[in-house]
C-alpha cells in the first residue's frame, strides 16, 4: 500500500477506533451505517497492522468493500487465529521462565528473537488456530469493547516487543485478578494457569532438581534437556533458549494437548511420576533413581501407555474376564442340584463333598477295641450272666379247657345209642354213666403219670416237680380272713379272686349314661334276642319232655 | 241177633227207666281206648316198601335184624314178597299203636335207602328223627368230573369227611352216587345239610371242620 494512503487511512481508523469506543452499548442495538462504516474501517487497520506478525496471512489487507459481515469476519478469523495460539505460548512460557522475560526486556532480543519464536511456532504446531480464532471471536463480538481494547492493547504491545508484552501479562496473570480481563477469559486463562501452574511448578521442581544433578551427564528426558538449557552459556543463549522455547513449546504444547483432550490421565500421572521422583530423590541422588525416573520420564515422553495407564488396562482386562465369567454357564458345583448326567464322568471325585452322614460310622477295629471286647466276654462267662432269653411260663392254675376233638372215624355207637345217651345225660347228668373207654383211659394216664414222676425223681439231675394242675374248683369271692377264721373278726378288702377273675371285660365298657341312643337300642335289641332265644329253648326244651315223657299217653290217646 | 235185642231192650228199659224216675241224667259211658286193631273199624292195615336190588343182599343178610324188633316189639307182621320184591308189613290184632306201623315203614325204607340196621332202629326208637334226601344237582349242577370230584369231596379220604360230620351233628349220612340221604333230628339234620351242601359248593374240608367244630360247640354249650 502506499504509505500516505496507509497514513490517512491509519488516521481515519484511529478516528474511527476512538469514535466506535465513544459510543454508547445502546447505540449498537440498532443497525447505523456510520458505525459500520467505522468499525470497517477500524477492523482493517487492526489487519493490516498485525499482519507483519502473522506470516501465515493470506490477505494482505481485510477487504471490506462490497463484502459480508460473515466474510469479513471469515478473513480476520484467517489470520488471528494463529497469532493468539502464539501468543498464548508466548505468555505461558514467560510464566514459567520469568528470567526470560528480562532477557527479552532488555531488548536484545527485539523483533528478531520474536520473529524466530514466531517461525518456530509455526513449524512446531498446527493447533495453535483455536486459540487464535477464540481470541477473535472475542475481537469482532461488536458488543464488547474491551475485548477490542485488550487486543488492541496487546497487538500493539506485540508490535514493539512481544515477548514482553507475555511477560507483562504473565505478570499480570501471575499477580493478581485484574477487572480488566473479561469473565470468561478470566475464567479459562485462571484454570490454564492452575493447571499449567501445577505442571509448571512441578516441572520446575523437576527442572531444579535436574539442575542439581549436574553430574548425570547422558540423560534423555525433559530434564536433560532442560537441564543442558539450565546449564547455559551466554553465546548459546539464543540457541538453548530456542531449545528451551522450542522444547518449552513443544512442552506447552503436550501440555495444551493434554489439558484438552486428556487432561486427567496426564494430570494423575504425572503426579504419580512426580511424586515418585521427588520421593526417590528425597531418598537418594544415584544413577538409578535417576535412571528411574528417567525411565519415568521417558514413559512419559513417549506416548506409550504410562503406568497409570497400565494397570488400567490390567484392571480392564480384570473386569472383562470377570464379566466373562458371569455371563459364561457356571461350574456344575455352583449349579444347585446336579445329577450324574449333567456333570463330568468322575466329577464328584475331584470335589471335595460334604454331606450329613444320617448313620453312625462303623466302629474302626482297633486292637484295644478287641481287648476290650475279649475282656467283656471273659468276666461275662466268668459271672454266668448271660443275656439269655428267658421262656415265660403260662401260670397253669386253670383247668384246660376240653377241646372236643372231631372223630374221623366211622362211630362204633349206632345213632340209637348216641341219642340214648344224649338223652340221659340231659335228664340226670349224676347218673350219667362214663363210657368204658374213657374211664379206663383216665384210670390209665393218672397211673402213668405217678410212674413218671416217680422216675423223674430217680434219674434227672436237676428234678423240677410239674406243676400241678388243679382241678376246676369253685371259688366264693369272700373275703380271705372269712375263710380261714371261723368268726369274723374285721372285714378285710383282700377278696379270694383277683380282679380279673371278678370282671375281665373287653373293649369299650360304657356306662348307661354314656351311651347314644343308637348305642342303646343295640342294646335292649341284643337284650330282646337273648331273651327270645332263651324262651325259644325253654319251649323247646318243654316240648321235648312233653313228647320224651308223655309219649304213652299220646299213643294211648291216639 | 238176640243178643242185639236185649241190649237195645237194656237201653230202652233204662232210658224209659230214668224218664220215669226224675229227670236226672244218665251215667257217662265208660268207653275203653280202641286197638289198633279196632281202628279204621278193625280193618287190617299194609304197608309195603320196595326193595332196589342193590339192596337185596343186604336184606337177605340183615333179616333177621329187621325182623325181630318189628315182629317183637313192634308187634306188626312183616313178611318178604319176593315175586313183587317188596316187604310187607301188616298191623295184627295186638298191636298197640298205629303209629308203629308207620315207624316200621320208615324203618325199613331207611334201610333200603342204605342206613344200617342200628342206626335206623334209631327211627324205632325215637319219634323226632327225621330222612332227608336231596341231590347234588339240587345245590349246584355239575358235570362229569366235577361231579364226581364234588362225590369224593363229601365223602373224604376213605370216608372221613363224611364221619367227621357224622360225629359232629348226631346224624347218619348216605351218600348213594348222586343222591344224600340224611338221617336225624331236625337241627341235626340241618347243620349236616348245610355242611354237605358247603363241600358240594367246593369249600375245602378244613373249613367246614371248623365251622363244624364251632356249631358243635355251640351245641354242646346250650344244655
Amino acid at each position: 500500500m502506499i504509505p500516505s494512503a496507509m497514513a490517512n487511512s491509519t488516521e481515519t481508523a484511529v478516528e474511527s477506533l476512538h469514535h466506535i469506543k465513544s459510543t454508547e452499548p445502546p447505540e449498537w442495538l440498532v443497525p447505523k451505517q456510520e458505525l459500520s462504516q467505522a468499525v470497517r474501517a477500524a477492523s482493517k487497520l487492526l489487519f493490516s497492522s498485525l499482519k507483519p506478525h502473522c506470516p501465515k496471512s493470506t490477505f494482505d489487507q481485510l477487504l471490506t468493500e462490497g463484502f459480508d459481515a460473515e466474510q469479513i469476519w471469515q478473513q480476520i478469523d484467517l489470520q488471528s487465529q494463529p497469532l493468539l495460539s502464539s501468543l498464548r505460548r508466548e505468555v505461558k512460557k514467560f510464566e514459567k521462565h520469568p528470567e526470560e522475560i528480562s532477557k527479552f526486556k532488555d531488548g536484545g532480543v527485539g523483533g528478531g528473537e520474536k520473529k524466530k519464536v514466531l517461525e518456530q511456532i509455526e513449524t512446531d504446531n498446527v493447533v495453535n488456530d483455536d486459540d487464535d480464532e477464540d481470541d477473535d471471536d472475542m475481537d469482532m463480538d461488536e458488543d464488547e469493547d474491551d475485548e477490542e481494547e485488550e487486543d488492541e492493547e496487546g497487538e500493539e504491545e506485540e508490535k514493539e516487543r512481544g515477548t514482553e508484552e507475555e511477560s507483562e501479562n504473565e505478570g499480570a496473570e501471575k499477580g493478581g485478578i485484574e477487572d480488566k480481563f473479561l469473565k470468561i477469559k478470566e475464567l479459562r486463562e485462571y484454570l490454564e494457569e492452575d493447571e499449567a501452574r501445577e505442571f509448571g511448578l512441578k516441572k520446575k521442581k523437576t527442572k531444579a532438581e535436574s539442575k542439581k544433578e549436574e553430574e548425570d551427564t547422558e540423560e534423555e528426558g525433559d530434564d536433560d534437556e532442560d537441564e543442558n538449557e539450565g546449564s547455559v552459556d551466554d553465546d548459546d543463549e539464543a540457541q538453548e533458549e530456542e531449545d528451551g522455547l522450542g522444547l518449552f513449546d513443544g512442552n506447552d504444547e503436550e501440555d495444551e494437548d493434554d489439558l484438552e483432550n486428556a487432561r486427567y490421565e496426564d494430570f494423575f500421572s504425572r503426579k504419580k511420576n512426580k511424586s515418585s521422583k521427588e520421593k526417590a530423590k528425597s531418598r537418594d541422588m544415584l544413577e538409578e533413581d535417576s535412571g528411574s525416573d528417567d525411565e519415568q520420564d521417558v514413559d512419559k515422553r513417549k506416548n506409550g501407555p504410562s503406568k497409570h495407564e497400565k494397570e488400567l488396562d490390567k484392571l480392564r482386562s480384570k473386569i472383562e474376564e470377570m464379566e466373562k465369567a458371569n455371563l459364561d454357564p457356571k461350574v456344575w458345583t455352583m449349579r444347585g442340584e446336579v445329577t450324574a448326567a449333567q456333570r463330568q464322568k468322575n466329577s464328584a471325585l475331584e470335589v471335595d463333598l460334604d454331606f450329613e452322614h444320617n448313620v453312625r460310622p462303623a466302629p474302626v477295629i482297633t486292637e484295644e477295641v478287641t481287648a476290650s471286647l475279649e475282656d467283656l466276654i471273659k468276666t461275662r462267662i466268668s459271672e454266668g450272666m448271660f443275656d439269655d432269653v428267658q421262656k415265660a411260663r403260662t401260670s397253669s392254675s386253670k383247668a384246660p379247657r376240653e377241646i372236643k376233638e372231631l372223630d374221623e372215624s366211622k362211630s362204633k355207637k349206632g345213632l340209637a345209642e348216641v341219642y340214648e345217651e344224649e338223652f340221659v345225660q340231659k335228664t340226670d347228668p349224676a347218673s350219667a354213666p362214663l363210657t368204658f373207654s374213657d374211664e379206663l383211659k383216665k384210670e390209665a394216664s393218672m397211673l402213668f403219670k405217678k410212674l413218671c414222676l416217680k422216675l423223674d425223681a430217680l434219674s434227672h439231675f436237676h428234678f423240677t416237680p410239674k406243676p400241678v394242675v388243679e382241678d376246676m374248683s369253685i371259688q366264693t369271692n369272700v373275703p380271705a380272713l372269712a375263710m380261714e377264721e371261723v368268726a369274723p373278726m374285721a372285714v378285710s378288702d383282700a377278696t379270694m379272686l383277683a380282679p380279673e377273675e371278678v370282671f375281665s371285660g373287653k373293649g369299650d365298657i360304657k356306662e348307661e349314661a354314656e351311651l347314644t341312643k343308637a348305642e342303646r337300642k343295640r342294646r335292649r335289641a341284643n337284650k330282646k334276642r337273648k331273651f327270645k332265644a332263651e324262651a325259644a329253648k325253654r319251649m323247646g326244651k318243654k316240648a321235648r319232655q312233653m313228647t320224651t315223657v308223655g309219649n304213652n299217653d299220646e299213643g294211648r290217646e291216639g | 241177633m238176640s243178643t242185639e235185642a236185649p241190649t237195645s231192650m237194656e237201653t230202652e228199659t233204662v232210658a224209659s227207666k230214668t224218664k220215669l224216675e226224675s229227670n236226672t241224667l244218665p251215667p257217662k259211658p265208660k268207653f275203653e281206648p280202641l286197638k289198633a286193631h279196632e281202628m279204621s273199624d278193625g280193618r287190617i292195615q299194609f304197608r309195603k316198601v320196595s326193595v332196589p336190588p342193590h339192596r337185596y343182599s343186604p336184606l337177605k343178610k340183615y333179616w333177621m335184624d329187621i325182623y325181630t324188633p318189628i315182629y317183637e316189639q313192634m308187634k306188626l307182621d312183616i313178611r318178604m314178597n319176593l315175586k313183587a320184591r317188596k316187604v310187607e308189613l301188616k298191623t295184627r290184632s295186638d298191636t298197640p299203636d298205629v303209629s308203629n306201623l308207620q315207624k316200621c315203614a320208615d324203618f325199613v325204607q331207611a334201610f333200603m335207602l342204605g342206613f344200617d340196621v342200628p342206626d335206623a332202629i334209631a327211627l324205632l326208637r325215637l319219634d323226632e328223627l327225621y330222612v332227608e334226601s336231596f341231590e347234588i344237582k339240587d345245590v349246584k349242577t355239575l358235570r362229569g368230573e366235577h361231579l364226581s370230584r364234588a362225590i369224593g369231596r363229601l365223602s373224604g379220604k376213605g370216608g372221613k369227611t363224611k364221619f367227621a360230620i357224622e360225629n359232629a351233628t348226631k346224624t347218619r349220612i348216605v351218600i348213594a352216587d348222586t343222591k344224600i340221604h340224611i338221617l336225624g333230628s331236625f337241627a341235626n339234620i340241618k347243620i349236616a345239610r348245610d355242611s354237605l351242601c358247603n363241600l358240594i359248593l367246593g369249600s375245602p374240608a378244613g373249613k367246614v371242620y371248623s365251622k363244624l367244630r364251632q356249631v358243635t360247640a355251640r351245641l354242646a354249650e346250650r344244655f
